[in-house]
């Protein structure tokens, strides 16, 4: 027990005196923590530039292209009847999709025949496309449920009715664990767990990989123990300052449960610190680490499962993914403090 | 080592041949370093890919409370699990069941029919079907939101049609008259938005991003860790007997990683049956100027902090997040202005997009014309920065050797 208390303070000493280590273990988690939220701060796509084309130029497109206007998702940057420069403006980044209201489109409407209006989205661009199809698709669809609903009224149903009649079922949609569907509440929280993977591992292997060089990493198991247990207690410090402090002043959801989200450290930490003394071992050179690791947070974060259905993964990868300390941890960290809230509601309803 | 003074294009062509004969034969006594521009690209790009290769991800396992269990319930149910996308998984007997499966992630959503769920669409008044999501994992949700709300679209617009066909309105008015003006969404350019073409497309050049800087940073910065400066460039050297030594070091690095990039580009278009509007060789070209970029940052930040650690460190700083401020995942226009700027400063960004034009958008090559060429004038100037700073380092053997 003294061995095992003395080399854990004695690693933590060496932490401190080793520039390189103690930048990858306690600087870099803490710069990363305000630097990997930083493109996600404002988290929704709102006032995405879009272009209509009109070639109706009739009262109902005029409506429509009103509609598009006051849509939050969607800024109207010109209303315009050439479609080629349209879809130039779309290759410059000027735009990122338009909508082609056709000629007759008021006539067939009046006439009870069925109009389209074409929306073109970039779909190279995932949420662009996304905010343009749905932007479009809310402003027209209220121009038509308006006509409808007119019509039906006109038939002789009463306005509620004739709502209710053109919907009969509704989805409610009610999203857990990260309420306002935040891109960044999505990506953050599990690439947290990540980053202080990534560093804990660099970090160690780097001052394992030193030990090496000089013939210092032969210990007694003891004295490992207590190397392992000193780098996973500065990594858990990282740890809580994620679920912590920063978690907390950047809103992102965190856990409910911190007793759940100290344990997840107790148990996380020494897996990476443990691997990453392994590596170390094995790579014996100082820099090694660092060139070795760094590419290897791309694929992680993709066999994790968070940004990518582990379901669409071949089934080779769904076995080995689970070798890997963040797998296992970004599956545990479901949860919400405003979860519980949702299913209140839902029971009472 | 010395070497002969350059002063004619004979003696640079000298000059870069052995400096690049020297890093064969350092190559072949370093397994690691070899490796680093040779077989673990090539794996990590196939690795990459294999993840995304199933395209777009189906079954996505989602459980049901059915409170009504009513033919109508029951009708809903199988369309949700006829979805390609979705899969009923389980079903649970109450909310409570439900939670505990939401929570232990054994099912991504759940979908909840109320028990007055048939009475009240008989009664003409219109019915909720709630669906519960985990929107911590925002690709699922959206894919099981999207595939939800077309299934009960549907259901909704068979009941409509129904009714309506009963009031005694024929067939084809009811279909007009629902819906006076539809939208025709055109996605264009990745019309099916299948993820190996969207995701894999651009991970791949940003994991080559990494791989190219670290191995500009890791060939010059190792010269300066192992006190090797005066065996590479001979003692003090000319401006040009530097530029040409660093030619013919890097130019193994570059060749390694543009034939992985090569074959990983061909690969995930031709390779994959797809075959872009856009031109691949344009795009290719591209490519090789990019990573001729990585390499020539990852020479100057070890020349300038002449330090192998700071230099993997600044490495890992620029390129590691060069995905996520790259604008593909997350758009850049929506991010805040200062973040807007880093992501502007940084290569990735500018080359991706010309991938984007080419690969996706079939964009004409006028628009991906100018990007390479600066780029390319990037490259060059990097490289001259850090001809300076080794020139200035290996003056000051004292100053090798930092760890």
């Amino acid at each position: 027990m003294a061995t095992f208390a003395r080399s854990w303070w004695n690693t933590l000493q060496a932490v401190w005196a080793d520039k390189g280590v103690l930048l990858l273990l306690v600087i870099a988690p803490v710069l990363y923590g305000f630097f990997y939220p930083w493109p996600y701060m404002q988290q929704a796509v709102t006032r995405v530039p879009v272009a209509v084309v009109d070639l109706d130029h009739s009262s109902l497109s005029r409506q429509i292209t009103r509609f598009a206007s006051a849509n939050p998702r969607l800024d109207v940057r010109w209303v315009g009847g050439d479609l080629h420069a349209a879809q130039q403006a779309l290759w410059a980044g000027e735009i990122e999709g338009f909508a082609v209201l056709p000629q007759d489109l008021k006539r067939h409407v009046v006439r009870g025949q069925s109009a389209v209006v074409t929306v073109e989205g970039d779909g190279a661009y995932a949420l662009l496309n996304k905010a343009v199809l749905y932007g479009f698709a809310e402003a027209v669809g209220t121009v038509s449920a308006g006509v409808e609903i007119k019509k039906l009224q006109a038939a002789g149903q009463g306005a509620r009715q004739a709502a209710a009649s053109r919907n009969p079922v509704g989805t409610q949609m009610l999203p857990l664990f990260n309420p306002t569907e935040g891109y960044g509440s999505y990506v953050v929280p599990a690439v947290a767990l990540l980053i202080l993977q990534q560093t804990l591992l660099m970090g160690a292997a780097m001052l394992v990989g030193t030990w090496v060089e000089v013939g210092q990493h032969r210990a007694s198991p003891a004295q490992w123990l207590g190397r392992i247990a000193a780098l996973a207690s500065v990594g858990a410090m990282a740890g809580l300052f994620y679920f912590g402090w920063e978690f907390t002043v950047q809103d992102f959801p965190r856990g409910g449960n911190p007793l759940g989200a100290l344990v997840l450290l107790a148990v996380y930490m020494p897996a990476v610190a443990c691997l990453g003394c392994l590596l170390g071992v094995w790579f014996a050179d100082r820099e090694r680490s660092m060139q070795v690791l760094l590419l290897t947070s791309l694929p992680m974060a993709f066999v994790s499962g968070f940004s990518w259905p582990s379901e669409a993964l071949p089934w080779p990868l769904q076995g080995l993914r689970w070798l890997i300390p963040s797998t296992s941890a970004s599956r545990r960290r479901c949860g919400s403090t405003r979860w519980a809230h949702h299913w209140a509601m839902w029971r009472v309803r | 080592m010395p070497l002969a003074p350059v002063d004619s294009a004979q003696g640079a062509i000298n000059v870069v041949a052995f400096s690049a004969r020297r890093e064969v034969a350092l190559l072949r006594s370093r397994p690691w370093d070899l490796a680093m521009i040779t077989w673990v690209p090539a794996l990590a790009c196939l690795l990459l890919w294999w993840i995304f290769s199933a395209g777009l991800p189906t079954r996505l396992p989602i459980g049901l409370v059915d409170d009504d269990h009513s033919a109508l319930s029951r009708q809903l149910t199988r369309f949700l699990d006829a979805t390609p996308g979705l899969a009923v998984a389980v079903r649970y007997a109450n909310a409570a069941e439900a939670e505990r499966g939401l929570r232990s992630a054994e099912v991504y959503a759940v979908v909840r029919i109320p028990g007055d769920f048939t009475r009240t669409v008989k009664q003409g008044r219109a019915a909720q079907v709630t669906l519960l999501h985990n929107a911590q994992l925002g690709t699922h949700s959206g894919l099981i939101q999207r595939d939800v709300r077309t299934v009960v679209g549907t259901l909704s617009a068979g009941i409509e049609m129904a009714a309506r066909n009963k009031r005694g309105e024929p067939a084809q008015t009811v279909r007009v008259s629902m819906e006076p003006v539809r939208t025709g969404m055109v996605t264009l350019f990745n019309a099916s938005l299948d993820y190996e073409q969207f995701l894999a497309a651009a991970l791949l050049p940003a994991l080559l991003h990494i791989l190219a800087m670290t191995a500009g940073a890791w060939s010059v910065g190792r010269e300066l860790r192992d006190r090797t400066v005066a065996q590479w460039l001979g003692a003090h050297p000319t401006f040009r007997q530097v530029l040409g030594a660093v030619a013919g070091k890097l130019w193994w690095s570059w060749l390694g990683l543009g034939l992985v990039g090569t074959a990983a580009l061909v690969g995930i278009t031709w390779g994959r049956g797809w075959h872009p509007a856009g031109s691949v060789a344009w795009t290719c070209l591209a490519l090789w100027v990019f990573l001729a970029l990585s390499i020539a940052m990852g020479a100057l930040a070890a020349s300038a902090t002449r330090s192998l650690r700071t230099a993997l460190s600044a490495t890992g700083f620029i390129t590691a997040p060069a995905f996520a401020f790259g604008g593909v995942g997350f758009p850049i226009l929506a991010m805040p202005w200062g973040a807007q700027l880093w992501a502007r400063a940084l290569p990735f960004t500018h080359y991706i997009r010309v991938q984007m034009e080419q690969l996706q958008m079939g964009a004409p090559l006028a628009v991906s014309l100018a990007t390479p060429l600066w780029m390319l004038l990037a490259s060059a100037l990097l490289l001259l920065a850090s001809t300076l700073g080794l020139r200035a380092a290996a003056d000051r053997p004292a100053t090798w050797g930092k760890r």
